[in-house]
């Protein structure tokens, strides 16, 4: 930029006057207020922006080099060579041009550097989109993928069998919840036809069966969420934390706990906040984040807009409480 | 010989039930069978009866099936059950120690009787083999849990809640007065860690010191400005804030 900036100076005010020493103040001259537009970018004082500093610095420095050359040309002659009408209407000229290629390179070069801004931010912002669609991407790949852990499959069916070889009247009704378990954690291939309703029966047919394999150590309870029938929610998601509720919150402690599922509606904003709340072992604050917050997250915002959120609350004494919060009428 | 007495140790009561009864048909001369639902209280019940066969569950809260194995590896003949654990299986395959898998099949628990009481005829010996197939368990299902330590949640009292805050949310932390006021996605808050317990605990990788008061996310600085005097000021993306470097940080950024 710097380059061109002085070899254009160069090249445009040598068409006017292309006399060898006249050349080299112009050149002096180009080189000073270069110079000063770099210095006063870096040098500027807080409270002006940087357009103004360069722009300011510039045109007071241009009079005061086009005097240096003067000085250092002229030596002896020079009170003679301000004197005399006709030198000094060159002088004064001089300095007029200094200003004038000043200011004006000067603003080229801050459009440049704004335009190099601009396109950086424009790919900065590109890449985030990519991003983002790579991860929801990743989100939709992973709902088609089975999402049956076979430890918790096997470990429930030795619990039926365990029931079936006793003749006991709860087989049927386990057998059910597992059935309405299995169907709805099946590959799926769209979000658009899952409803609240048909995730909270999901999660109340997977804490049964987790209650009826650690009786002692899991109590739970599901409350309905009102209009849940109708309104679209995108599957799995509150079983992916309830899942973890039992994974991290449960299954370390020997105590056990109880999980709360619920919903609020709130009237004046008409959004919803779900919620997912645990006594059990509580959070370390180094464990690390699985990837499955994260991709809800993501799921969540893609279903129903940027507004959607998941905050994670510690709950006293222990045990972690998920919030999702959202505007259900907002478009995707 | 003298009485044989087992121990069943499972956290799961139904599986435990199924057990003792498949137990009582497969080995009647069995003359007790003792519960326990998790590892301490497996080591307790045995210290007191001294059980000579053990079926252990992997998978348990509180001391897990590893370390309860060891903890009885050289007193007792173990007997692994597990429903489903992919590393596990692989392990026991290689013959160490015998393994059942839930829900137990009457037929393959009778050859695990018989063996059993082949081995009680014997002395119980001192395995190298089993000791190295707990190492190998022990690595595998270890897998899952990463050694690494940083700190991942910042626990902030927002409003009357406290907010577990991801860290990598967070855009900077800057000491204010007693407190540290962390900068994140969804607004602020007060915490009562300091800025130097902070840098501590947070992975190095994704968070500098910049100043005696201030920690920024690299992963949230948009341009870093160098100033006089050996100091340099932070824009951060999509923040306002603009952050101080003191000339004791700025190598951070010589690079940048």
């Amino acid at each position: 930029m710097g380059f061109a900036l002085l070899l254009s100076w160069f090249l445009s005010v040598m068409s006017r006057t292309p006399y060898p020493d006249v050349f080299g103040r112009i050149g002096f001259i180009a080189l000073v207020l270069l110079l000063t537009y770099s210095a006063a970018g870096k040098l500027k004082p807080r409270w002006l922006s940087a357009g103004a500093a360069r722009l300011g610095a510039v045109i007071l420095m241009a009079p005061v080099a086009a005097l240096v050359t003067a000085l250092v040309t002229q030596r002896g002659n020079f009170v003679a060579y301000l004197a005399k009408t006709e030198t000094l209407v060159g002088h004064v000229f001089l300095v007029v041009l200094s200003v004038i290629f000043g200011v004006l390179f000067s603003l080229v070069a801050m459009r440049n550097e704004r335009k190099g801004r601009e396109r950086a931010d424009r790919l900065q912002i590109e890449l985030e989109k990519n991003n983002l669609e790579r991860e929801l991407l990743d989100a939709r790949l992973r709902l088609l993928q089975a999402q049956i852990e076979p430890h918790f499959l096997f470990n429930t069916l030795a619990n039926v069998e365990a029931l079936v070889a006793a003749g006991s009247p709860n087989a049927g009704p386990v057998l059910r919840h597992l059935i309405a378990y299995l169907r709805a954690a099946m590959p799926r291939l769209s979000d658009n036809d899952a409803t609240l309703d048909a995730e909270l029966q999901l999660v109340r047919a997977y804490l049964e069966l987790m209650h009826l394999r650690i009786p002692d150590r899991l109590q739970f309870t599901v409350t309905p969420v009102p209009n849940a029938a109708t309104l679209r929610f995108p599957a799995m998601a509150l079983l992916t934390l309830v899942e973890n509720a039992v994974r991290h919150g449960i299954d370390p402690g020997m105590e056990g706990g109880r999980i709360d599922v619920g919903g609020q509606w709130d009237d004046a904003s008409g959004r919803l906040t779900l919620w997912v709340s645990d006594t059990g072992a509580g959070m370390s604050e180094t464990a690390q984040p699985g990837t499955g917050l994260t991709n809800l997250r993501s799921r969540l915002k893609a279903f129903y807009g940027p507004t959607a959120r998941l905050d994670l609350h510690d709950v006293t004494p222990h045990g972690v409480r998920v919030e999702l919060n959202f505007l259900p009428g907002e478009p995707p | 010989m003298n009485p044989v007495i087992a121990l069943i140790v499972d956290d799961e009561p139904l599986l435990r039930e199924r057990l003792r009864a498949h137990l009582g048909t497969v080995w009647p001369a069995l003359s007790r069978i003792d519960d326990a639902r998790n590892g301490p209280e497996a080591l307790e019940l045995f210290e007191l009866h001294r059980h000579q066969v053990v079926f252990l569950d992997i998978h348990m809260p509180g001391l897990n099936g590893i370390d309860t194995a060891r903890a009885l590896a050289r007193r007792a003949h173990l007997v692994f059950v597990t429903a489903y654990e992919q590393y596990a299986v692989q392990a026991f395959e290689q013959g160490a120690v015998d393994y059942l898998v839930k829900p137990v099949d009457p037929a393959r628990l009778a050859d695990t009787v018989e063996r059993l009481q082949r081995q009680l005829a014997g002395p119980l010996r001192a395995d190298a083999a089993l000791d190295a197939m707990l190492d190998q368990l022990a690595g595998r299902l270890g897998q899952r849990v990463r050694p690494q330590q940083w700190l991942q949640w910042i626990k902030a009292s927002v409003g009357n809640s406290v907010r577990l805050i991801p860290v990598e949310q967070v855009h900077f932390m800057r000491a204010d007065d007693k407190y540290t006021l962390v900068a994140w996605e969804e607004g602020e808050a007060l915490i009562r860690k300091s800025i130097r317990e902070l840098i501590e605990q947070l992975d190095p990788e994704h968070f500098v010191q910049t100043h005696r008061s201030v920690i920024v996310n690299l992963r949230c600085v948009s341009e870093v400005v160098r100033g006089i005097n050996e100091t340099a000021e932070i824009h951060l993306r999509g923040h306002d804030e603009v952050l101080p470097v003191s000339r004791t940080y700025l190598h951070h950024f010589r690079q940048m």
